[in-house]
């Protein structure tokens, strides 16, 4: 199997699934209940927590545990909006964000919030000066992706932090579940932070929101105090602890060249492939590759690559079909927005893989232009 | 007349469009504008065949389409558009 789809969901690494074995065996207890089992699951679960809050160089009380980043990024955005509405109803993000952003957006907008989008560079990145007008004396939230899934951009966050805290009253929220474990990114002067740990090696069903204090959040799910006010539930104690190892792991292997290597390989072939059309920009992230074929179906490449056990991604794996809003908003190219598959790749890919697959990929392209 | 919105809430295209659609709603208060969502509705949104094109406008005079207006467009386009369709 050729596994070219990292950015969907990453394999759990070994280590961290013992750790959460070990969790369910050793501490069947409630970290809420007070009794010793309750009690020994508590301690776990700050041990885990202030090993999270230590590797993002925030307080473990800023800590919310989510089933993810779609809950995370939920919870962020609709949080600010209505704790803070009083203020101002204006919302800034970009383009390329994610559906679990652009939902509650729309969702808010339902209910009289405005949102505007800020104008991107040529090469998918934030326009700072653009982002500058936009921003309102009732502006009370940014959202911005650090890496957006479909293309790889990383987004300039330490410029824009640093620009926002000329504005008190605004928030900077950014989704950084494409780039925790891939790219060192300063978490200061960001007010909240979301990821998943399925992105770095993790397990599925567990995510973080770091909210920075003071700030406060009406939250989605009442049911009063857990791990924190702002989301109640028991908390998943052996998700938690697996969390914290697979953290652990992905800034450890987070310095390696080989990533860049692939991705200048992967990136040399497919330019040589006549109807390719490379969308990431050369500044994107190396995990992450997109390009088009023009004429041809990214699903039909997609269960072509697939007949022979290559897995690649068209659009995101949590978007649905049509023609691609983030390769439209950089490229302006329809024919290009309605062609565009993704490969991303990891530490774990090796060089064999991408060959076989760019082999395989020419082969699909003839078959598939010849035959329609 | 009539306007069917079929759009979709994860959609960015739906969203940045939005603020253009109100603005044109207010333009022509004469027009019905119906707001169908590709998910939610999709028995209803099946009958236009839009397959997973959206944003899309149609427009529809007397229950027959007579044009719509695929994707991301300018205010200036989406008001032309309407333009046309009431004089032809």
């Amino acid at each position: 199997m050729t596994y070219l789809d990292y950015s969907a969901t990453t394999p759990v690494n070994d280590e961290v699934i013992e750790s959460y074995v070990r969790a369910c065996k050793n501490f069947i207890g409630n970290p809420n209940s007070l009794h010793r089992l309750g009690i020994e699951a508590n301690s776990l679960m700050k041990e885990a927590t202030e090993q999270i809050a230590s590797l993002l160089g925030v307080k473990s009380s800023e800590i919310i545990y989510t089933s993810g980043s779609s809950e995370s990024n939920n919870t962020a955005i609709k949080g600010i909006a209505f704790q803070y509405q009083n203020r101002g109803k204006h919302i800034i993000t970009t383009e390329l964000e994610h559906s679990s952003v652009i939902a509650p957006l729309q969702y808010l907008v339902s209910l009289g919030f405005e949102v505007d989008f800020v104008p991107l560079d040529s090469d998918g990145k934030v326009n700072l000066e653009a982002l500058k007008k936009l921003l309102r004396n009732d502006t009370i939230l940014v959202s911005i992706g650090s890496v957006s899934s479909e293309l790889g951009i990383l987004q300039p966050i330490e410029e824009i932090a640093q620009l926002l805290k000329s504005y008190p009253k605004c928030f900077f929220h950014v989704d950084m579940t494409q780039s925790i474990g891939k790219v060192k990114l300063s978490l200061e002067n960001i007010d909240l932070i979301s990821f998943s740990a399925h992105k770095f090696y993790g397990m599925k069903g567990i995510g973080v929101l770091v909210k920075k204090e003071p700030i406060m959040l009406e939250p989605l799910i009442h049911g009063g105090k857990s791990t924190t006010i702002f989301r109640s539930g028991t908390p998943a104690l052996a998700l938690i602890v697996s969390l914290a190892k697979a953290l652990r792991l992905a800034f450890q292997n987070m310095e390696s060249n080989q990533i860049h290597e692939l991705n200048r390989y992967l990136r040399n072939e497919l330019e040589k492939i006549e109807p390719i059309h490379i969308n990431s920009p050369e500044t994107a992230i190396p995990h992450i590759l997109n390009f088009s074929v023009p004429g041809i179906k990214p699903e039909t490449l997609q269960h072509s690559l697939e007949e022979k056990d290559i897995f690649i991604s068209t659009q995101t794996a949590c978007s649905k079909g049509g023609p691609s809003s983030a390769v439209m908003a950089l490229t302006h190219n329809e024919s290009y927005a309605t062609s565009s598959v993704r490969v991303s790749i990891s530490y774990l890919t090796t060089k064999e893989e991408i060959s076989y697959f760019v082999k395989m990929l020419i082969e699909a392209i003839e078959r598939l232009q010849l035959h329609g | 007349m009539k306007i069917i919105q079929i759009s979709a809430i994860w959609c960015s295209s739906c969203l940045v469009m939005q603020k253009i659609w109100n603005h044109v709603k207010d333009a022509f208060p004469e027009i019905e504008w119906c707001k169908m969502d590709l998910d939610f509705d999709s028995e209803e949104v099946s009958k236009y065949q839009v397959g997973d094109k959206i944003p899309v406008l149609i427009f529809e005079k007397n229950g027959e389409e007579c044009s719509r207006l695929i994707g991301e467009k300018k205010e200036e386009e989406v008001m032309l558009w309407i333009k046309q369709n009431l004089e032809n």
